[in-house]
């Protein structure tokens, strides 16, 4: 149950794999959110048709498409992000391993500490670095400070960041480059251990140094975490993920091995979109 | 091509577009410079409205009384207009003159009978004009300038007498007929009191009653007297107060004797302390104005400030109240002021000094003219002028500009120790019923005041209308938002003389009668959101028909209405079982806790319901104001809503919310209608909740209309305002400074 305090799947959930893509590697991934027949309303107007997906664990997942395809609310449904929006409905099902997320009984909060997010603007909260990597383990009760102090600078050390802060931890997270703010609030993330990291164009407000760092950030993260990214740059699509999935009007046109949407698309869509004639 | 400068058809519009540019940046500048400019006005017109109290006195222009009198003069004074003075010289003669031209109105002599003469003399207090003479022969004779005012030709004529208040009655203080050595006395028109050393030491007290008889206006003297068991060689000062019930007795050695002379038969002593030490000789004791206390003088400058203080089991004892910056040399003679606790002193250098005894202030310090002066210094009725003797045998006047010397730091923000009270204390009582009454101008109690409204109103205020703004801002949902907020922000038009009414007249009567109920409901109310929460949140999904996501307010509104009903029923029953079916009653007997109808309860509910507004709406905007990537970030690390509240939306809107509360504050410490119409308005210091205060501006408020202008009183009022000005000025200055930094530090969100 989702709504139990554990953070970490239990081990059963290994057992249960699911076919991703036929073309896919080797070793065959299992899958980590499963998503069956997702519409998704604001008011009356639809804005996902119908999504069927699976997205395999400790793989980075690109979502492109065309500004208002849908992709970023299809992403935001994986942490149920699209509840504040009271507008919003949801029919169909979102599996996290084998739970669905969107049953009654479900804790958002516990849900969301299993499936982290990362959005567009670095949105360090006003307090000290340590704070912002604390926090999402002190909103859980844990105070003990030997474990934060380990907790945040494990997870600083995985964004890729402790070099560059070790000595101002107490100093305000505002007072950081966009591109460390960026690699902080992953850092805060992850110090909370998720299975899933949700990352909503995360190098679009950022200069080209930081967009590969964080690039390079996500090579490394994949080894740990199951990884959906929406982005608008296709390079960076290309160069970071394992699967891609190219969304159009709320459509899920085509979804599978990165290299084969970039060299063989299957959709003429899909074509057009990557050739850039449209988007 | 197009060009950078103007030409052709457009130039006229781009003409146009330029004045309309300069002319609205004019009038903003000059709009921006006259709020300053109107500002600083009121800022500089307080100043230069106070600053007169603050002024050391000034010593004027001295005039010599150019009269030819044939002996040397003894004693002399001035009418009120200081039109007409008169002088009495050793030998007994008497002359009034006219203080322009020197010209004698009346000259005579003080009339003795045959083969006496006067052995020794004395003043009675200042507004009696009374003079009182010992005789060689042991007599006593007291006599009283009466000046009668007329207007022939609509010009003032101020017309002197001397007359005898005994009418002929021959008062004999000495029986063994010695001559009298030192003397004091006062006299009324029907009660005349004399005290004499004569000169074998023998103290002598009589009074004279005149008995009215029923059928003319006739009446008899009746005469009292004894005789002070003390040996009197060593005396050196008597002095007796107006009232004829005091007299101190100061010896040589430094002994003050206080007796209590009220039965002339069996004077009584009070106290006796020594009030100088070592080979220090007194040199001077006078009676300030309305006669409850004494400045002593010494020989080596000092001045100390005497009277009697009630102890515990009712007995006075003399105490040394407090001591003045003193004089180079010793002290030859002191002058008190008519009706304010003001005086001045001369020491044998030719130094004068002017103090104000309560404010602890010398206002004066320097020379009169170049003569060295002789005992008998004595200021005019309206203390504009000081008459004077110099050892050469002249007499003159200087003029004294001693406008406001009864305030200073100590007498406006510190405790006073006013004649008969039994300890220092704070005390605003600005005017009395009586004259010789000192008004006492302490500021503490009314800042005092101001901070206890302020403190309360806030505790009422703060609370409701912050937790009010966090709801409405982050927990409500967005159409029930767009009504309640301009609701509350419309009570701020609710003009506070309206919340002062209701507060004053339906309020405070109500919380007076249901104490009980309105004490519980602060605890019951709470408690029924509690439950009701609780049930909601128990409640089986089923029956949650309705969505309360955003509206729980709405919901609460019956739920609070239940919880006041019930607290109010259950607080009667409270009251009739347990304290005897009245509170208020029931706290003053068995607790000894005051309880006034307009207290600091009602005005805390009145001010903080006219604050409210003011803060619930700025902090209503910074809670909304903060990013919603914030709130969107806590939320996506598994926060809860209430731990995103808690720990990213308060913070990030602490400065807004502080600069709410201090703006709220600002308004509450100005806040004058509610404090003036729900308090009572009495300077008292006390924290008890359930009695009333007055505040700064309620004070000003009540006391400016009947104080006189220019007048210390006024003035003292005008400071007050300054003093509330600046903290205002204060309060709302810090909290922008601190509003900025914080909005500094948060300004990359």
């Amino acid at each position: 149950m989702v709504t139990n305090n554990q953070v970490k799947p239990t081990s059963a959930l290994d057992s249960i794999k699911i076919d991703v893509d036929r073309a896919g590697p080797t070793i065959k991934p299992q899958t980590c959110l499963h998503v069956d027949g997702l519409d998704l309303f604001y008011g009356d107007s639809q804005a996902l048709n119908n999504i069927k997906m699976s997205i395999a664990e400790k793989k980075v997942t690109a979502f492109i498409g065309p500004s208002g395809c849908g992709k970023s609310t299809l992403l935001r449904c994986f942490n149920r992000m699209n509840d504040l929006i009271s507008s919003v409905r949801i029919t169909g099902k979102v599996h996290l391993k084998e739970q669905d997320i969107y049953a009654k009984e479900v804790n958002v909060a516990l849900l969301r500490q299993r499936v982290g997010m990362v959005f567009q603007k670095p949105n360090p909260f006003p307090k000290s670095i340590y704070d912002n990597v604390a926090y999402g383990l002190r909103i859980q009760g844990i105070k003990g400070r030997k474990i934060l102090d380990e907790a945040v600078e494990r997870a600083l050390r995985s964004a890729a960041l402790w070099e560059e802060v070790k000595d101002r931890l107490t100093e305000s997270a505002l007072g950081l480059s966009g591109g460390q703010q960026q690699r902080l609030v992953i850092a805060r993330a992850i110090a909370i251990e998720p299975e899933v990291l949700l990352l909503d164009e995360p190098a679009s407000a950022l200069d080209p140094i930081s967009t590969l760092k964080i690039e390079e950030l996500i090579y490394e993260l994949k080894n740990d975490y199951t990884i959906v990214i929406v982005t608008h740059n296709m390079q960076q699509a290309a160069r970071v993920s394992d699967y891609t999935a190219f969304m159009y009007l709320g459509d899920l046109i085509e979804f599978g091995d990165t290299t084969t949407i970039f060299t063989r698309p299957a959709e003429k869509k899909t074509e057009d979109y990557i050739t850039g004639r449209y988007g | 091509m197009s060009s950078i400068t103007s030409s052709g058809k457009n130039r006229a519009h781009e003409r146009r577009r330029l004045v309309k540019d300069r002319v609205f940046a004019w009038v903003m500048s000059v709009g921006g410079v006259i709020v300053i400019a109107a500002i600083a006005l009121i800022f500089l017109f307080l100043f230069y409205s106070v600053a007169p109290l603050f002024q050391a006195a000034k010593v004027g222009a001295v005039t010599q009384f150019d009269v030819d009198y044939a002996e040397a003069p003894l004693y002399v004074s001035l009418e009120e207009y200081k039109e007409v003075g008169l002088q009495i010289s050793v030998g007994g003669s008497y002359q009034f003159f006219s203080t322009d031209s020197g010209r004698i109105i009346e000259s005579s002599s003080l009339n003795f009978l045959s083969g006496t003469k006067m052995s020794s003399f004395a003043a009675g207090a200042l507004t009696s004009n009374v003079i009182i003479t010992g005789s060689d022969d042991g007599r006593a004779d007291v006599f009283k300038a009466n000046y009668t005012i007329s207007y022939p030709n609509d010009k003032r004529l101020v017309s002197p007498s001397l007359t005898r208040p005994l009418e002929g009655q021959e008062l004999v203080l000495d029986e063994k007929g010695v001559a009298i050595r030192l003397i004091t006395g006062q006299s009324t028109e029907d009660e005349v009191t004399v005290l004499g050393v004569s000169e074998d030491g023998s103290v002598n007290l009589v009074g004279a009653v005149k008995e009215s008889s029923f059928l003319d206006d006739t009446g008899e003297w009746v005469l009292e007297r004894s005789t002070l068991s003390l040996e009197g060689n060593q005396i050196s000062h008597l002095a007796m107060n107006v009232d004829q019930r005091e007299a101190y007795l100061l010896s040589r050695d430094g002994t003050l004797e206080l007796y209590d002379i009220t039965s002339k038969t069996s004077p009584r002593l009070i106290d006796r302390v020594k009030v100088v030490e070592g080979s220090v000789r007194p040199t001077a004791l006078k009676y300030l104005s309305g006669g409850l206390s004494v400045i002593v003088g010494d020989s080596q400058g000092n001045l100390s400030h005497w009277f009697p203080v009630r102890g515990p089991g009712n007995i006075a004892s003399l105490r040394k109240i407090r001591s003045f910056i003193p004089m180079n040399s010793g002290v030859v003679d002191i002058a008190a002021e008519y009706d304010r606790k003001a005086f001045g002193a001369i020491d044998r250098k030719g130094n004068f000094s002017l103090y104000h005894a309560t404010a602890e202030r010398r206002v004066f310090s320097g020379t009169l003219g170049t003569q060295a002066l002789s005992e008998g210094i004595k200021f005019s009725p309206r203390a504009d002028a000081i008459t004077f003797r110099s050892e050469n045998g002249s007499i003159g006047m200087v003029e004294v500009h001693n406008e406001h010397p009864e305030v200073s730091f100590s007498a406006l923000w510190q405790e006073v120790w006013y004649e008969s009270r039994d300890k220092p204390l704070y005390v605003w009582q600005s005017s009395a019923s009586n004259n010789d009454f000192e008004p006492k101008f302490s500021l503490t109690p009314l800042a005092y005041g101001t901070l206890k409204a302020t403190f309360y109103s806030m505790l009422f205020a703060i609370p409701l209308a912050v937790l009010g703004a966090i709801y409405t801002a982050y927990f409500m949902s967005a159409g029930m938002r767009k009504i309640v907020k301009p609701s509350i922000e419309i009570m701020a038009a609710l003009p506070t003389v309206i919340l002062g009414f209701l507060a004053g007249l339906w309020l405070a009567p109500l919380i007076e009668r249901y104490l009980p109920g309105f004490t519980m409901s602060l605890l019951v109310m709470p408690m029924m959101v509690l439950l009701a929460a609780f049930t909601w949140a128990w409640l089986p999904s089923r029956w949650k028909i309705i969505d309360m996501d955003g509206r729980e307010g709405l919901f609460l509104v019956p739920i609070l209405l239940i919880g006041a009903y019930l607290s109010f029923i259950l607080g009667e029953f409270i009251q009739i079982y347990f304290f005897d079916g009245s509170l208020t009653h029931w706290m003053a007997t068995a607790w000894g806790v005051t309880y006034d109808q307009r207290n600091s309860l009602v005005v805390g509910i009145a001010i903080g319901f006219a604050v409210i507004p003011t803060i619930f709406s700025i902090s209503e905007d910074a809670v909304f104001g903060v990013p919603h990537s914030l709130t969107q970030g806590s939320l996506a690390l598994g926060a809860t809503r209430w731990q995103t509240a808690l720990r990213v939306i308060l913070l990030t809107a602490s400065p807004g919310i502080f600069s709410a509360i201090m703006i709220g504050m600002g308004r509450a410490v100005g806040e004058t209608m509610i404090v003036l119409m729900a308090t009572g308005n009495t300077p008292i210091m006390d924290l008890n909740i359930f009695e009333g205060f007055r505040a700064l501006s309620a004070n000003i408020a009540v006391e400016m209309p009947e104080a006189e202008v220019a007048s210390t009183h006024y003035r003292i009022l005008f400071l007050a305002a300054l003093v509330l000005f600046l903290v205002t000025f204060m309060v709302n200055t810090v909290a922008e400074v601190v509003r900025q930094r914080l909005r500094q530090k948060y300004s990359s969100l």
